[in-house]
């Protein structure tokens, strides 16, 4: 019985593996077509069979982007409307979350019922009413547009992130501050933020991909080349003349460069309990 | 330093449920008071309104003569130490103990010194660039004492701030906080659900229950002259045994025994006449009760009683007993039913005593020592 049963368990486990092997293929081939696609030639990129590995192995592709002053512009603009929407994100949010966490207040539950409900629209339904807004506004093809619109999106789900978070802090701190003379704004931004910083590093790192990532609303609020961001930048490499493959790809390894970099920096504070030693 | 004084203190929750009813408390300057009860009966309650951290319903509350009512913690004169010591996280143990001086705008160098003269009374000089994290638990546990130090306040007050510690270092850090505490002066109120804290900690315990005050005496007035049977039964360790009886002509009289009340015990307690005829409730310590082979016991009347359990503890042995009577629940809801219903009552014999479980023994009974109580209102008989 008891042999019968490990021999079973090592072949569920063996399939287990081969079953995750190819996920994990499924999930990496792209990632590697991308990456090997970037250091060929444009021309190697449509040879018949394709290589798996580049031919010629040539910087080209990256050298054609990192030289274009338009093309730089597309990473600036993708890193300055990326940057203002996270900070201005979690600052507000942290006010807002502090609210929920640590106040009673008159329609507190219908509030908050409010935020989440926002969530549940599809973006697209709001395209064209925002097109309007930022219009009329006089705010189309310029940065403001953009931040604008990118905080409606992230300040709910940053405000229930964080007040999540908050209402694991006990409210002892809270009152230990109180006690030794200062004020809840005292206690918010002298306790209750630096150790909250795993919290933020979340929010903010959910801000700035979405941000950063983000296609529909840039397409349709800028018109410029000037104020095109990565997203779309990627896009207008796609027929003007040709298509530039390597130089597209080469493009998505930059645009995804420093989401890898900010997810590895950001892991280490998910990882460390920040709050220890607080309690007990 | 202050006195505190209580007035009338009510405390509604929500509009509803009423947590605290009409609080009467004057704590002298100086002054160590405990306030105990079962866990749930308000003690945090009532600390915190004192404190500002919590409103306070209707009622007057001075600190140092000030009222008090409508202003904010900081502004109250006091300190606190919380039940999870509420150090912050982010701060070493320099900082933590400095923050009220930082916030009152102090110069790093007057900080400095005043937290130093702290570390070196608390022996947490070497740990002052520490962070919570890295400190044991009696160290965050004089840590929160220091911080509440440092505002040389009015009045300190502490919500359970041993309950976190284990069984040794409690008993440690209990002694070094009732010096600390006589050698500052400072009015302190210790909230606390341990009645062994309560008896060997302060000057005066106000025992609380169902958010109403029980009685307010010195420990050992308490143990002796107990207000009523709940505080009987809280008050002491192995609890008072409390009994239903008969009572008639100056003889207690329970299903399976009796015992005649010496002239002096009816003399001492005129009010005892009126229930002559009538159901009474009477109580007896365990150390009241003697095993009656040994000299101690062969003065006294003795009772039939069968042995459940003996718990030897070299001191004394705690004698778990049945007896033929019907035992009064004396309303404490912490109270530790006896062996399950088996046991009704507990005897604390000398070592010296040879009972052993499943035997049937004579109990002797202290009679003058007996405390008496209304079966109804459940108030002591004086
Ligand atoms: N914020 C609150 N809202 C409603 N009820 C509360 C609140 N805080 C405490 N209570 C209730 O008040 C009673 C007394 O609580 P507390 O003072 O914490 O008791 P203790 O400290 O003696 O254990 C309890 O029954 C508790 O459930
Ligand atoms: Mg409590």
């Amino acid at each position: 019985m008891a042999r019968r049963n490990t021999r079973r368990e090592k072949l569920i486990t063996l399939a287990l593996h081969v079953g995750l092997l190819a996920g994990l293929f499924f999930a990496a081939f792209p990632i590697y077509w991308m990456l090997a696609s970037s250091f060929k030639t444009n021309g190697e990129i449509f040879a018949l069979p394709p290589t798996i590995l580049p031919h010629v192995f040539t910087f080209e592709a990256y050298a054609a982007i990192l030289t274009d002053p338009v093309k730089l512009r597309f990473f600036f603009n993708s890193y300055l409307v990326a940057a203002v929407v996270t900070i201005l994100t979690v600052i507000i949010a942290l006010l807002a979350a502090y609210g929920f966490s640590r106040f009673n207040f008159r329609g507190k539950a219908a509030l908050s019922t409010l935020i989440i409900s926002t969530q549940t629209l599809p973006p697209i339904t709001l395209l064209i009413p925002f097109f309007g807004l930022v219009v009329s506004y006089g705010l189309f093809d310029t940065y403001a547009a953009l931040v604008l619109t990118y905080l409606v999106f992230t300040l709910p789900y940053a405000v229930l992130l964080l007040t999540g978070y908050l209402n694991t802090l006990p409210r002892d701190l809270d009152e230990a501050v109180a006690v030794d003379g200062g004020s809840s704004w005292t206690a918010l931004w002298r306790v209750i933020v630096p150790i909250s910083v795993p919290g933020i590093v979340a929010t903010s790192v959910y801000t700035f991909l979405l941000c950063w990532n983000e296609f529909l609303f840039a397409l349709t609020l800028t018109k410029s080349t000037d104020m095109r961001t990565v997203p779309i930048g990627i896009q207008l490499l796609m027929g003007q003349h040709a298509f530039e493959w390597n130089q597209m790809m080469a493009m998505s390894v930059l645009g995804s460069l420093p989401l890898l970099v900010i997810y590895l920096i950001a892991q280490r504070y998910f990882l460390a309990g920040m709050a220890a030693g607080s309690v007990k | 330093m202050a006195e505190v004084v209580l007035e009338n203190i009510c405390k509604t929750y929500g509009n509803s449920f009423r947590a605290i009813r009409d609080l009467n408390l004057e704590i002298a300057d100086g002054e160590f008071l405990i306030l105990v009860g079962p866990s749930g009966c308000g003690k945090s309650t009532a600390l915190r309104m004192i404190a500002g951290l919590e409103d306070i319903t209707s009622g007057h509350l001075s600190i140092g003569g000030r009222d008090v009512v409508d202003m904010a913690p900081k502004d109250r004169d006091i300190a606190m130490v919380f039940q999870s010591y509420a150090l912050y996280p982010h701060m070493t143990v320099f900082e933590n103990i400095g923050f009220s001086m930082r916030l009152a705008g102090k110069k790093k160098a007057e900080r400095k010194k005043r937290v130093d003269e702290i570390a070196r009374t608390l022996q947490l000089t070497e740990l002052l660039d520490s962070k919570p994290a890295n400190l044991s638990g009696g160290q965050r546990q004089r840590v929160a004492m220091g911080r509440a130090m440092v505002r040389e306040p009015a009045a300190f007050l502490m919500d359970e701030p041993l309950s976190n510690l284990d069984a040794k270092l409690r008993v440690q850090m209990r002694a070094e906080i009732a010096s600390l505490q006589r050698q500052l002066g400072v009015t302190t109120i210790y909230v606390t659900h341990d009645q062994v804290e309560a008896m060997t900690m302060g000057d005066r315990v106000a025992v609380m229950k169902g958010g109403i005050l029980q009685q307010v005496d010195t420990p050992k007035r308490l143990y002796d002259a107990p207000v009523n049977a709940f505080v009987a039964g809280f008050i002491g360790s192995p609890s008072m045994n409390l009994f239903e009886a008969d009572l008639s002509r100056g003889t207690l009289q329970t299903p399976g025994f009796s015992l005649q009340l010496p002239e002096t015990v009816l003399a001492e307690r005129p009010a005892l006449r009126k229930y002559d005829g009538g159901k009474i409730v009477f109580g007896a310590r365990p150390e009241d009760l003697y095993d009656s082979t040994l000299a101690s016991g062969r003065s006294h009347q003795t009772v039939p009683a069968e042995v459940v359990s003996v718990e030897e503890l070299g001191s004394e042995h705690v004698v778990h007993l049945r007896l033929d009577a019907t035992p009064v629940d004396s309303g404490d809801p912490d109270a530790v039913e006896e062996l399950g219903g088996l046991s009704n009552a507990v005897a604390r014999f000398e070592p010296a005593s040879a009972v052993s479980a499943d035997s049937r023994i004579d109990l002797a009974v202290d009679c003058a020592k007996l405390h008496f109580f209304d079966p109804g209102t459940h108030l002591a008989i004086r």
